[in-house]
């Protein structure tokens, strides 16, 4: 049941999540975070299988912090979508695959806000607007229709609301 | 000629399985100060008896005794890896290994073949640091408890429910006792079970000695 | 009969409460088939406790691994171990098992600096801090009960009474759950075991309704 979602406006991008750890039946935890801050601009949005979760989430964050401290500069958006796929690749190869779908978004102070999409089997591409999740067959028709990047304000409002429908 | 029967089996699987199930039954009672050990003597597999005169109790110090069965194959390479490890642990240290000790050894070495288990139902008796009478039940990998009674392995079933019935109420038996109930318990086992039988070796460990006594059951 | 069969305890679940109130976390859980008196918590140190549910062998060697690695920890840095460091020592060891066959549901909790903290643990690796968890077999009948009764001002005595009937109703309930309830308190000063009851009085004194 796990479901975030991720829209870019023209100078931001807007990510909502619910925070519900659930396990078979059970709902275990209301108020699950599942967002992982890699930087100062960069958020990554984690669901997925539990367990894996939060393990690789926190090693890619880990990282980012990592590459701050020795470089000094923050990584980009771009380059930490790119090095969260590429992780996400290897394991994929691996025996241990890790088993995540991931929503990273973030503000460069260059190229402005971009918003990633990335899967379990680690395809990625740049996209104005994305969700993860069961939800997601439900909200992405409406951005799809109602999406317009030079108007969008109020950028949740909408897919919130189904959001709501659905928990 | 092909029949309907043939085309609704689907594939037969030829799996080599490294395990045997060769019987056995286990007991032990844990007394104020005496620990006392049973286990019938019959080693079989499926309609055959290998052994009518198997051992089954094996004594580790003077004042702690192992039984296992289960999976004969399994019991012995893991007999000969407690049994050097408690020799080992004597050589180095001195002074032999308590009984507790041994029990928390054997759960570690049972639970480091946690994916790949010996078939082995385990119990160990003796005295502990105190003087009193320790039980210790095992499962195959390697959670144990120390318990007042117990019995495991193919005549369990029957037998557990016994003692349950018994000895629950905080009985406490002497000795003699104990021995005369083993007995008693093992030659019911011996007229249900076909894998139990032929005869019931007892083990009892004291602070004097381990003595050890067998008596005959049912042999068909 | 060839079928390897190590005795999991089916069924048998725990469940933990923690008031909100001058900290109290109390640990109630019950034992279950093969063996009626399983201790299913597990006295990591003073200041931990751990419970288990699913393969005993399991929950008995990590939690042993655990308390082995918050001992030299402690050791080493001279203060105890936080709750949520404990819990991730373990978390992380039994990721590393991952799809490999471990069953484990626990709970770990304890007192540190930052108070009172409860996590659960299981055999995937997931990891939540909460104030109220019931883990097992029959955890879905004590949600039930807690859910319905719990409160965040309770006093420790109105939560032992209420982690007592959490288990002892899952215990009528559940073909897999029954025995004894233990019943401990995690204070500042460390753990103290506040009652062992077994279900079957337990059941007579709730029915007279009270």
């Amino acid at each position: 049941m796990d479901f975030v979602i991720g829209i870019q406006g023209e100078d931001f991008v807007a990510v909502a999540g619910d925070t519900v750890a659930s396990s078979n039946v059970l709902i275990l935890k209301h108020d699950h975070n599942k967002m992982f801050k890699l930087s100062k601009k960069i958020l990554l949005l984690c669901v997925g299988e539990t367990g894996d979760t939060v393990q690789f989430a926190e090693y890619i964050q880990k990282n980012v912090q990592l590459y701050n401290m020795r470089n000094g500069y923050e990584m980009s958006p771009t380059a930490a979508a790119n090095f969260t796929r590429r992780n996400l690749a290897d394991y994929l190869r691996s025996r241990t695959p890790y088993h995540v779908n991931l929503l990273l978004a973030g503000c460069d102070d260059i190229d402005g806000p971009s918003l990633f999409y990335m899967d379990y089997l680690a395809s990625m591409a740049r996209v104005p607007f994305a969700a993860h999740g069961y939800a997601s067959h439900l909200t992405i028709t409406l951005l799809d229709r109602f999406y317009r990047p030079s108007e969008f304000l109020c950028p949740l409002s909408c897919p919130l609301r189904v959001k709501c429908l659905m928990q | 000629m092909p029949t309907v029967m043939e085309d609704c089996v689907g594939a037969i699987q030829h799996r080599f399985s490294p395990y045997s199930f060769n019987g056995g039954t286990l007991l032990a009672f844990a007394g104020s100060d005496f620990a006392l050990l049973a286990a019938d003597s019959r080693l079989s597999e499926g309609f055959g008896i290998h052994n009518r005169n198997a051992a089954r109790l094996h004594k580790l110090s003077e004042s702690c005794v192992l039984a296992c069965c289960g999976f004969q194959g399994d019991c012995l390479s893991l007999l000969r890896i407690l049994e050097a490890r408690v020799k080992m642990y004597k050589q180095t240290h001195q002074r032999p290994m308590t009984c507790p000790a041994i029990a928390s050894l054997l759960s570690q070495l049972l639970y480091s073949h946690r994916f790949f288990p010996y078939y082995c139902y385990c119990l160990i008796a003796g005295l502990d640091s105190q003087g009193q009478g320790a039980v210790f039940s095992f499962d195959p990998v390697g959670s144990y408890e120390r318990v007042p009674f117990s019995s495991l392995g193919s005549a369990s079933a029957q037998l557990q429910p016994l003692l349950d019935s018994q000895l629950s109420s905080g009985v406490q038996l002497s000795a003699s006792q104990a021995e005369q109930l083993a007995r008693d318990v093992f030659v019911s086992a011996a007229e249900r079970d076909v894998y139990t039988g032929d005869s019931v070796q007892v083990c009892l460990v004291s602070s004097v000695e381990v003595h050890r006594d067998s008596h005959s059951l049912r042999k068909d | 009969r060839l079928a390897i069969l190590p005795s999991i305890i089916r069924g048998d679940w725990q469940s933990h409460t923690q008031c909100t109130n001058p900290g109290s976390i109390q640990t109630p859980l019950h034992h279950s088939s093969s063996s009626q008196t399983v201790k299913k918590v597990i006295e990591i140190n003073p200041y931990l406790l751990g419970t288990m549910a699913g393969g005993a062998a399991d929950c008995m060697y990590w939690e042993r691994v655990l308390s082995k690695h918050c001992r030299i920890y402690e050791l080493r840095n001279k203060e105890r171990i936080s709750v949520a460091a404990a819990s991730k020592l373990l978390a992380n060891m039994v990721y590393q098992y991952k799809g490999m066959g471990l069953s484990m549901g626990t709970m770990i909790c304890g007192w540190d600096k930052r108070g009172p903290g409860l996590y659960y643990v299981n055999e995937e690796g997931t990891r939540l801090s909460g104030g109220m968890f019931a883990v097992g077999s029959g955890s879905t009948y004590a949600y039930g009960v807690l859910d319905s009764n719990h409160r965040p001002d309770m006093t420790p005595e109105e939560a032992y009474d209420l982690g007592r009937r959490a288990i002892c109703h899952a215990t009528h309930r559940d073909a897999y759950s029954g025995g004894v309830v233990n019943l401990y308190h995690m204070q500042q000063s460390g753990w103290i075991k506040v009652s062992q009851n077994d279900v079957s009085e337990l059941q007579y004194k709730f029915r007279e309704g009270n």
